[in-house]
Protein backbone atom coordinates (compact mmCIF):
# COMPACT_ATOMS: atom_id res chain seq x y z
CA UNK A 1 0.00 0.00 0.00
CA UNK A 2 1.25 3.09 -1.21
CA UNK A 3 2.19 6.73 1.55
CA UNK A 4 -0.52 9.08 1.49
CA UNK A 5 0.36 12.05 -0.72
CA UNK A 6 -2.36 14.29 -2.16
CA UNK A 7 -1.46 15.54 -5.44
CA UNK A 8 -3.12 18.57 -6.88
CA UNK A 9 -2.63 17.91 -10.18
CA UNK A 10 -4.27 14.83 -9.85
CA UNK A 11 -6.97 16.03 -7.58
CA UNK A 12 -8.62 18.39 -10.22
CA UNK A 13 -11.55 16.11 -10.53
CA UNK A 14 -11.97 15.20 -14.21
CA UNK A 15 -8.45 14.77 -13.96
CA UNK A 16 -8.46 12.45 -10.78
CA UNK A 17 -11.94 10.58 -13.26
CA UNK A 18 -9.14 10.24 -15.96
CA UNK A 19 -7.20 8.67 -13.58
CA UNK A 20 -9.34 6.56 -11.55
CA UNK A 21 -10.40 5.16 -14.82
CA UNK A 22 -6.96 3.88 -16.55
CA UNK A 23 -6.03 2.44 -12.91
CA UNK A 24 -7.70 -0.68 -13.72
CA UNK A 25 -6.89 -1.10 -16.95
CA UNK A 26 -3.44 -1.61 -19.18
CA UNK A 27 -4.53 0.93 -21.86
CA UNK A 28 -7.95 2.35 -22.77
CA UNK A 29 -8.98 3.86 -26.36
CA UNK A 30 -9.62 7.58 -25.78
CA UNK A 31 -12.65 7.61 -27.19
CA UNK A 32 -13.75 4.96 -24.88
CA UNK A 33 -12.94 8.12 -21.95
CA UNK A 34 -14.33 10.74 -23.14
CA UNK A 35 -17.73 9.07 -23.56
CA UNK A 36 -17.47 7.39 -20.46
CA UNK A 37 -16.47 10.89 -18.66
CA UNK A 38 -19.33 12.31 -20.89
CA UNK A 39 -16.32 15.14 -21.57
CA UNK A 40 -15.86 16.58 -25.00
CA UNK A 41 -12.37 15.87 -27.09
CA UNK A 42 -11.44 19.28 -26.34
CA UNK A 43 -12.12 18.65 -22.56
CA UNK A 44 -10.64 15.48 -22.42
CA UNK A 45 -7.48 16.78 -24.51
CA UNK A 46 -6.39 19.43 -22.21
CA UNK A 47 -6.50 17.34 -19.05
CA UNK A 48 -4.59 14.29 -20.71
CA UNK A 49 -1.83 17.08 -21.91
CA UNK A 50 -1.64 18.55 -18.35
CA UNK A 51 -1.23 14.41 -17.16
CA UNK A 52 1.35 13.99 -19.58
CA UNK A 53 2.88 16.92 -18.71
CA UNK A 54 3.48 15.68 -15.66
CA UNK A 55 4.38 12.42 -17.07
CA UNK A 56 1.40 10.49 -15.16
CA UNK A 57 0.25 9.39 -18.43
CA UNK A 58 1.28 8.44 -21.98
CA UNK A 59 -0.65 7.97 -25.29
CA UNK A 60 0.30 5.82 -28.17
CA UNK A 61 -1.65 6.13 -31.84
CA UNK A 62 -2.75 3.00 -33.68
CA UNK A 63 -4.09 2.57 -36.89
CA UNK A 64 -7.93 1.53 -37.06
CA UNK A 65 -9.64 0.82 -40.61
CA UNK A 66 -13.15 1.10 -39.01
CA UNK A 67 -13.45 4.52 -37.94
CA UNK A 68 -13.41 8.01 -39.41
CA UNK A 69 -11.61 9.99 -36.57
CA UNK A 70 -8.53 9.93 -38.67
CA UNK A 71 -8.45 5.87 -38.60
CA UNK A 72 -6.67 6.33 -35.82
CA UNK A 73 -6.93 5.16 -32.13
CA UNK A 74 -5.33 6.65 -29.68
CA UNK A 75 -4.30 4.59 -26.74
CA UNK A 76 -4.17 6.12 -23.46
CA UNK A 77 -2.37 4.69 -20.26
CA UNK A 78 -0.96 5.67 -17.12
CA UNK A 79 2.98 5.75 -16.40
CA UNK A 80 4.86 3.75 -13.54
CA UNK A 81 4.72 7.36 -12.00
CA UNK A 82 1.54 8.43 -12.18
CA UNK A 83 -0.07 4.95 -10.92
CA UNK A 84 2.27 5.72 -7.78
CA UNK A 85 0.47 8.80 -7.73
CA UNK A 86 -3.08 8.27 -7.95
CA UNK A 87 -2.95 5.21 -5.58
CA UNK A 88 -1.12 7.86 -2.98
CA UNK A 89 -3.46 10.48 -3.76
CA UNK A 90 -6.53 7.80 -2.78
CA UNK A 91 -4.78 6.60 0.13
CA UNK A 92 -5.20 10.13 0.97
CA UNK A 93 -8.57 11.16 0.01
CA UNK A 94 -9.23 7.67 2.11
CA UNK A 95 -7.79 9.42 5.16
CA UNK A 96 -9.47 12.53 4.74
CA UNK A 97 -12.74 10.58 4.44
CA UNK A 98 -11.92 8.49 7.47
CA UNK A 99 -12.28 5.00 5.18
CA UNK A 100 -8.93 3.26 5.96
CA UNK B 1 -5.54 24.73 -16.40
CA UNK B 2 -8.34 23.39 -13.71
CA UNK B 3 -7.03 23.23 -10.23
CA UNK B 4 -8.06 22.42 -6.54
CA UNK B 5 -4.89 24.33 -4.46
CA UNK B 6 -7.34 23.56 -1.11
CA UNK B 7 -7.52 20.17 0.48
CA UNK B 8 -10.99 18.51 0.39
CA UNK B 9 -13.30 18.12 3.63
CA UNK B 10 -14.31 14.93 4.93
CA UNK B 11 -17.57 15.10 2.67
CA UNK B 12 -15.65 16.13 -0.60
CA UNK B 13 -12.87 13.24 -0.18
CA UNK B 14 -15.83 10.20 0.09
CA UNK B 15 -17.56 11.84 -2.85
CA UNK B 16 -14.60 12.13 -5.06
CA UNK B 17 -14.14 8.35 -3.95
CA UNK B 18 -17.52 7.21 -4.99
CA UNK B 19 -17.67 8.75 -7.79
CA UNK B 20 -14.24 6.80 -9.20
CA UNK B 21 -16.11 3.85 -7.88
CA UNK B 22 -19.28 4.87 -10.16
CA UNK B 23 -17.07 5.66 -13.34
CA UNK B 24 -15.28 1.92 -12.80
CA UNK B 25 -18.95 0.97 -12.90
CA UNK B 26 -19.94 2.57 -16.14
CA UNK B 27 -16.92 1.71 -17.91
CA UNK B 28 -17.35 -2.17 -16.42
CA UNK B 29 -21.31 -1.95 -18.05
CA UNK B 30 -20.45 -0.38 -21.11
CA UNK B 31 -17.70 -2.96 -22.18
CA UNK B 32 -20.28 -5.08 -24.15
CA UNK B 33 -18.83 -8.61 -24.86
CA UNK B 34 -17.68 -8.83 -28.41
CA UNK B 35 -19.27 -12.52 -29.17
CA UNK B 36 -18.87 -12.48 -32.99
CA UNK B 37 -14.78 -12.11 -31.94
CA UNK B 38 -15.04 -14.56 -29.12
CA UNK B 39 -16.52 -17.25 -31.89
CA UNK B 40 -13.61 -16.54 -33.99
CA UNK B 41 -11.03 -17.67 -31.31
CA UNK B 42 -14.42 -20.85 -31.66
CA UNK B 43 -13.54 -20.45 -35.08
CA UNK B 44 -9.25 -21.22 -34.64
CA UNK B 45 -10.18 -24.18 -32.17
CA UNK B 46 -12.33 -25.85 -34.50
CA UNK B 47 -10.59 -25.47 -37.58
CA UNK B 48 -6.91 -27.16 -35.48
CA UNK B 49 -8.76 -29.83 -34.40
CA UNK B 50 -10.27 -30.29 -37.89
CA UNK B 51 -6.72 -30.30 -38.97
CA UNK B 52 -6.30 -34.43 -37.48
CA UNK B 53 -8.58 -35.21 -41.12
CA UNK B 54 -5.23 -34.08 -43.05
CA UNK B 55 -2.77 -36.28 -40.46
CA UNK B 56 -2.13 -40.38 -40.50
CA UNK B 57 -2.34 -41.52 -36.83
CA UNK B 58 0.10 -44.35 -36.69
CA UNK B 59 3.89 -44.81 -37.23
CA UNK B 60 3.92 -42.22 -40.09
CA UNK B 61 2.02 -39.46 -38.09
CA UNK B 62 3.94 -35.73 -38.62
CA UNK B 63 1.71 -33.22 -36.79
CA UNK B 64 0.21 -30.69 -39.00
CA UNK B 65 1.60 -27.36 -39.67
CA UNK B 66 -1.35 -25.15 -38.51
CA UNK B 67 -0.59 -25.08 -35.23
CA UNK B 68 1.42 -22.15 -35.92
CA UNK B 69 -0.93 -20.45 -38.35
CA UNK B 70 -3.54 -21.11 -35.48
CA UNK B 71 -1.65 -19.53 -33.01
CA UNK B 72 -0.86 -16.39 -35.42
CA UNK B 73 -4.60 -16.32 -35.87
CA UNK B 74 -5.47 -16.11 -32.24
CA UNK B 75 -3.03 -13.13 -31.85
CA UNK B 76 -4.81 -11.25 -34.73
CA UNK B 77 -8.16 -12.32 -32.94
CA UNK B 78 -6.87 -10.44 -29.18
CA UNK B 79 -6.19 -7.45 -31.46
CA UNK B 80 -9.17 -7.06 -33.14
CA UNK B 81 -11.00 -7.45 -29.90
CA UNK B 82 -8.90 -4.64 -28.34
CA UNK B 83 -9.47 -2.91 -31.38
CA UNK B 84 -13.53 -3.20 -31.35
CA UNK B 85 -13.62 -2.71 -27.42
CA UNK B 86 -11.03 -0.23 -26.45
CA UNK B 87 -9.94 -1.82 -23.50
CA UNK B 88 -6.63 -3.57 -22.76
CA UNK B 89 -7.36 -5.70 -19.64
CA UNK B 90 -4.59 -5.29 -16.81
CA UNK B 91 -5.71 -8.54 -15.49
CA UNK B 92 -7.80 -11.04 -16.59
CA UNK B 93 -8.52 -12.90 -13.42
CA UNK B 94 -8.15 -16.37 -12.00
CA UNK B 95 -11.61 -17.28 -13.53
CA UNK B 96 -10.02 -16.02 -16.91
CA UNK B 97 -6.99 -18.25 -15.89
CA UNK B 98 -9.11 -21.39 -15.50
CA UNK B 99 -11.15 -21.00 -18.98
CA UNK B 100 -7.90 -20.46 -20.56
CA UNK B 101 -6.25 -24.10 -19.19
CA UNK B 102 -9.79 -25.55 -19.76
CA UNK B 103 -9.75 -24.30 -23.87
CA UNK B 104 -6.34 -25.86 -24.30
CA UNK B 105 -7.14 -29.03 -22.07
CA UNK B 106 -10.70 -29.30 -24.25
CA UNK B 107 -8.87 -28.37 -27.78
CA UNK B 108 -6.02 -31.22 -27.01
CA UNK B 109 -8.39 -33.79 -25.86
CA UNK B 110 -10.76 -33.56 -28.92
CA UNK B 111 -7.86 -33.61 -30.91
CA UNK B 112 -6.70 -36.63 -29.89
CA UNK B 113 -10.64 -38.13 -30.22
CA UNK B 114 -10.18 -36.78 -33.38
CA UNK B 115 -6.98 -38.48 -34.29
CA UNK B 116 -8.36 -42.17 -32.39
CA UNK B 117 -11.49 -41.31 -35.43
CA UNK B 118 -9.62 -40.74 -38.08
CA UNK B 119 -7.60 -43.97 -37.41
CA UNK B 120 -10.63 -45.73 -37.26
CA UNK B 121 -11.74 -44.69 -41.29
CA UNK B 122 -14.33 -42.11 -39.33
CA UNK B 123 -13.23 -39.19 -40.74
CA UNK B 124 -16.69 -37.70 -40.96
CA UNK B 125 -17.10 -37.90 -36.99
CA UNK B 126 -14.02 -34.74 -36.57
CA UNK B 127 -17.28 -32.50 -37.55
CA UNK B 128 -18.30 -33.46 -34.33
CA UNK B 129 -15.37 -32.88 -32.56
CA UNK B 130 -14.93 -29.46 -34.62
CA UNK B 131 -18.30 -28.39 -33.62
CA UNK B 132 -17.89 -29.04 -29.96
CA UNK B 133 -14.14 -27.57 -29.83
CA UNK B 134 -15.96 -24.23 -31.50
CA UNK B 135 -19.02 -24.47 -28.88
CA UNK B 136 -16.34 -25.06 -26.18
CA UNK B 137 -14.07 -22.57 -26.90
CA UNK B 138 -16.59 -20.18 -27.48
CA UNK B 139 -17.97 -20.58 -24.38
CA UNK B 140 -15.27 -20.26 -22.00
CA UNK B 141 -13.86 -17.34 -24.06
CA UNK B 142 -16.84 -15.15 -23.25
CA UNK B 143 -16.09 -16.44 -19.28
CA UNK B 144 -12.49 -15.78 -19.68
CA UNK B 145 -13.71 -12.07 -21.15
CA UNK B 146 -16.57 -11.55 -18.19
CA UNK B 147 -13.83 -12.11 -15.95
CA UNK B 148 -11.59 -9.57 -17.71
CA UNK B 149 -15.10 -7.03 -17.27
CA UNK B 150 -15.28 -8.09 -13.75
CA UNK B 151 -11.90 -7.14 -12.32
CA UNK B 152 -12.51 -3.36 -13.53
CA UNK B 153 -15.21 -3.58 -10.65
CA UNK B 154 -12.77 -4.97 -7.98
CA UNK B 155 -9.62 -2.98 -8.87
Amino acid sequence: MPEARFDEVIHAPVRLRICGLLHPVDHLDFAVLRDTLNVSDATLSKHLRTLTTAEYVSSSKAASAGRDDARRITWVSLTRSGRSAFEAHVRALQEIAGVV
Amino acid sequence: METNSVKPSSTEASDALRTLSADREQLAAGVRVPWILLAAFGGVAAWWVSGAVSTSPGEDYAAPTSGWLGIVALLVVVYLIRRETGVRFRKMGARAGWAVAGIVAICLLLFSVSLGLVSFGLHWAVVLTSVLAFAATTWLAGLAYKSAVDQLHRA
